[in-house]
C-alpha cells in the first residue's frame, strides 16, 4: 500500500515535525488516501513461472519471506525488496511502498513509536555533536553524504518479566580507635538477608539482525509514553523491518539485561560491610509477556578510507551512537602542536618563577 | 589552518602571554640599577684577575664591561679569580688542618677582605669566585664561590651548586664561556627569587608536554561509541524494587588490641659547603667544586 494526496496525487508521509501525515508536494495535511496493492512478494517471479496459483497458509508465510520484486504501487516499475524489509522506496517515482503482507497478520506489530525528530533535526544535533570534533573528516556530515540518511522503524521485543531476588550471607564491619598507645580493633559480624521483588517492564531487545545489537542498546531509553497502536500511517516515509528473530530466541538477551539489572539493585542494599560472604543468591525471572514494537532510529552510512561508519540516531529523544571516523594524520599534527605548546609554556612558566 | 587557529586560540593566547610576562620580567631586570656604589674603600677596580692565564686579553676586558653592568644592577661586586699554583702551603699557614677542598676557601676569603671589596660597603655585598687550574697533591683541581653580605644571604648550598655546575659545564673547553655563566648565573640570582628547582629544568617542561602529547592522542586516536544512558531502575515498574526482607541481624562482636610501636627517626647528612667568620669582620659563605 501506499498513501496519496486527495489533493495533489502525491505520496504522503508521516512528518514528525506535524505530527500527522503530510504531502511534501502541496504541503496538504490529512488528506491521505490509502492506496492498496503491493502485498505478494515475489509477484511478479509468480507470474514469470507461469505459477500464480493462490498460495495460502505455510506456504504463503514462506513466501512472503522471499526476497524478491514486487510492482510500485503509484507506477508500477519493480521493486526490490530485501528478505526483511516491511516498507521500501521506489526508486524510480520516490513513492515509499508498505508491504501489506509484511505488516499485517504475525507480523503486525502491536506498537509503535512514531518518529519526533525529522531529517532536519537529527542533521542539526549530528551537527550540533560534531562541531567540536575537529578530527572528524571534512566530507563528514557534508549535505552529499547526508543524502544517504535513512529512518527506520527497527523491530523490538519488549519484555515485562517479574523478578524474585535472594540473598543471604555473612558480612563484617571493622572499626579502629586508638587509646594512648594502643590500637583497639572492633570486628561486628552479622547475617545479612535480602528479598526482594521488581517488575520489570517493556525490557527492549531488537530483532533485527542487520542493526548491531551493542549499538541498539545505546539507543536506550525510549519514553515509552509516547508508544501508540500501529498503524502502517506512521510508517510512510520511512523503511521498516518485520521482526528477523522470534521471541522466544531473542529471550536470553532480554533475561540477562533483567538479571544484571537485579542484581545490581541487589548489590545496592548490602553496603556498610568490609566483607561479604554469600552464602545463597538467587535471581529467578518469570517472563509475564511480550509485544512486538517497531521503535524509530535514524542511520547515517559513512564511508571514509575504506572502511563504512555508521551512526545510529534515537528517533524520539535524538541520543546518538556510532564511532565517528578520525583523521590520524591530522591527530598527530596536533599532538605535535599541543607538546609544544606545553613545553614552552612550562619552560616559560619555570623562567618566570625563578626570576620572580 | 582557520580550524587549526581556532582550536588553538586560547592556547596560543596563554603561552603568549606567558611570554610576555616574562619578557616583561627580563626588561625590568635588565633596566633595573641597584643605586650607585657605596664602597669607597676597595683597595682595586679590578675584578678579573686572572693569574692563571686562562683567557685572552680580549675575554678579559669583555668579561670586565660584563661585570661592570651587572654589578649596577645586582647592587654586588662580581670577582673573578683565575690561579695556577698550589694553595697548600698559603692556607695551612692561615687554618693549620684546612682540608684540600677548602684551600681555595682560604684564599678566596683573604683575597676578598684584603682588597676590602663589597659594593655598599668594605667586605659587603658580593661574590667571587676563585678557580685554581692547578692540580693539588690530592691529584684534584678546586674551585671555590665566595658570597658575602646580601649574596650570602640569598645563596643557599643548592644554588651555589647549581652555579658551580654552571660554571664546570664549559670550562674545560671554553673558561670564558665559563667564567661569563658564572657572571650571568650571579646576576639571575640576585634579580631573581634564587630558588633553584631542579624540576623544573628543561626535563620537566620536556616530560610535560610528552605526557599531554600522548594523552591527546589517546583520547582523539579513536572515536567514541555513545555512552550508555540505561540504568538499573530504568524499565523496573515504580522506579524502585520492592523490598520483602532486609534484615543484618549482629551475631557477635569482638574487639581486639595491639601496642603502637614508636621508633626514632633517622636522618641524612650532606655537606660541600658553609660558612665561616673571619678576623677581618666579614661572614662568608661559600661552596666549592673540585674536578
Amino acid at each position: 500500500m501506499l498513501f496519496r494526496c486527495q489533493n495533489c496525487g502525491g505520496n504522503m508521509v508521516y512528518s514528525p515535525k506535524h505530527g500527522g501525515m503530510f504531502c511534501p508536494y502541496c504541503d496538504g495535511t490529512g488528506c491521505e488516501e490509502r492506496v492498496g496493492g503491493a502485498g505478494r512478494m515475489g509477484g511478479l517471479d509468480a507470474a514469470q513461472d507461469g505459477n500464480a496459483a493462490a498460495v495460502g497458509g505455510a506456504a504463503q508465510e514462506a513466501e512472503t519471506m522471499k526476497e524478491g520484486l514486487t510492482e510500485c504501487v503509484n507506477c508500477g516499475a519493480p521493486l526490490e525488496i530485501g528478505k526483511y524489509n516491511s516498507t521500501c522506496k521506489c526508486a524510480y517515482c520516490g513513492s515509499y511502498v508498505i508491504l501489506d503482507e509484511r505488516v499485517s497478520g504475525r507480523y503486525r506489530p502491536q506498537r509503535i513509536l512514531p518518529f519526533q525528530i525529522g531529517k532536519e533535526g537529527v542533521v542539526k544535533k549530528m551537527k550540533e555533536e560534531f562541531k567540536s570534533r575537529i578530527f572528524t573528516p571534512e566530507s563528514f556530515l557534508s549535505e552529499a553524504t547526508l543524502e544517504e540518511m535513512k529512518g527506520m522503524y527497527v523491530p523490538f521485543w519488549l519484555y515485562d518479566y517479574k523478578v524474585h531476588c535472594g540473598f543471604s550471607g555473612r558480612g563484617t564491619k571493622i572499626r579502629v580507635w586508638t587509646s594512648g598507645s594502643t590500637e583497639y580493633t572492633e570486628t561486628s559480624h552479622y547475617r545479612v538477608e535480602r528479598d526482594m521483588d521488581m517488575d520489570f517492564d517493556q525490557v527492549p531487545v531488537d530483532a533485527s539482525i542487520e542493526m548491531g545489537d551493542e549499538a541498539m542498546d545505546l539507543m536506550e531509553p525510549f519514553d515509552y509514553g509516547q508508544l501508540e497502536g500501529f498503524s502502517e500511517n506512521y510508517m510512510s516515509g520511512f523503511y521498516g523491518e518485520i521482526y528477523n528473530m522470534e521471541a522466544g530466541e531473542l529471550e536470553g538477551r532480554a533475561e540477562g539485561k533483567v538479571g544484571k539489572d537485579a542484581e545490581s539493585l541487589l548489590k545496592e542494599t548490602v553496603t556498610g560491610y568490609h566483607t561479604l560472604a554469600q552464602e545463597h543468591k538467587a535471581v529467578e525471572a518469570v517472563r509475564k509477556g511480550v509485544c512486538h514494537a517497531l521503535l524509530p532510529v535514524w542511520r547515517y552510512r559513512y564511508q571514509y578510507q575504506g572502511r563504512e561508519y555508521v551512526f545510529y540516531i534515537n528517533g524520539q529523544t535524538g541520543k546518538i551512537a556510532g564511532v565517528a571516523p578520525v583523521s590520524k594524520k591530522k591527530v598527530l599534527a596536533y599532538s605535535g602542536t599541543v607538546f609544544a605548546l606545553v613545553w614552552a609554556a612550562f619552560t616559560l612558566l619555570s623562567h618566570i618563577v625563578e626570576v620572580i | 589552518m582557520g580550524r587549526y587557529f581556532r582550536y588553538f586560540r586560547w592556547h596560543f593566547f596563554c603561552v603568549g602571554v606567558l611570554a610576555v610576562i616574562y619578557a616583561g620580567i627580563l626588561l625590568l631586570h635588565g633596566s633595573a640599577d641597584a643605586g650607585g656604589r657605596g664602597n669607597g674603600e676597595c683597595l682595586t677596580g679590578e675584578r678579573v684577575f686572572d693569574y692563571g692565564e686562562v683567557l685572552s686579553e680580549e675575554e678579559e676586558e669583555k668579561l670586565r664591561q660584563l661585570i661592570a653592568r651587572r654589578e649596577r644592577q645586582t647592587g654586588c661586586d662580581i670577582i673573578l679569580v683565575t690561579l695556577d699554583e698550589s694553595l697548600e702551603g698559603y692556607a695551612r699557614e692561615r687554618e693549620a688542618n684546612v682540608p684540600w677542598e677548602e684551600f681555595v676557601r682560604v684564599y678566596a676569603e683573604e683575597f676578598y677582605d684584603g682588597n676590602r671589596f663589597g659594593y655598599n660597603k668594605p667586605i659587603g655585598d658580593g661574590v667571587l669566585l676563585v678557580d685554581n687550574w692547578h692540580r693539588e697533591a690530592d691529584g684534584n683541581v678546586y674551585t671555590w664561590l665566595c658570597t658575602v653580605g646580601k649574596a650570602d644571604e640569598k645563596y643557599n648550598l643548592a644554588r651555589m651548586e647549581h652555579l658551580l655546575d654552571q660554571v664546570y659545564r664549559y670550562v674545560e673547553k671554553n673558561p670564558y664561556k665559563a667564567y661569563k655563566a658564572y657572571i650571568e648565573g650571579v646576576y639571575h640570582d640576585m634579580t631573581g627569587n634564587a630558588m633553584h628547582m631542579p624540576m623544573l629544568s628543561w626535563m620537566f617542561p620536556f616530560g610535560m608536554g610528552c605526557a599531554a602529547m600522548l594523552f591527546f592522542v589517546a583520547i582523539h586516536w579513536k572515536g567514541r561509541e555513545g555512552k550508555k544512558t540505561v540504568t538499573a531502575v530504568t524499565y523496573v515498574n515504580g522506579g524502585k524494587p520492592c523490598i520483602n526482607k532486609k534484615e543484618d541481624i549482629l551475631l557477635h562482636r569482638t574487639v581486639t588490641q595491639r601496642k603502637i610501636q614508636t621508633g626514632a627517626g633517622s636522618g641524612s647528612r650532606s655537606g660541600g659547603g658553609g660558612s665561616s667568620s673571619h678576623s677581618h669582620g666579614g661572614h662568608h659563605g661559600g661552596a666549592g667544586h673540585h674536578r
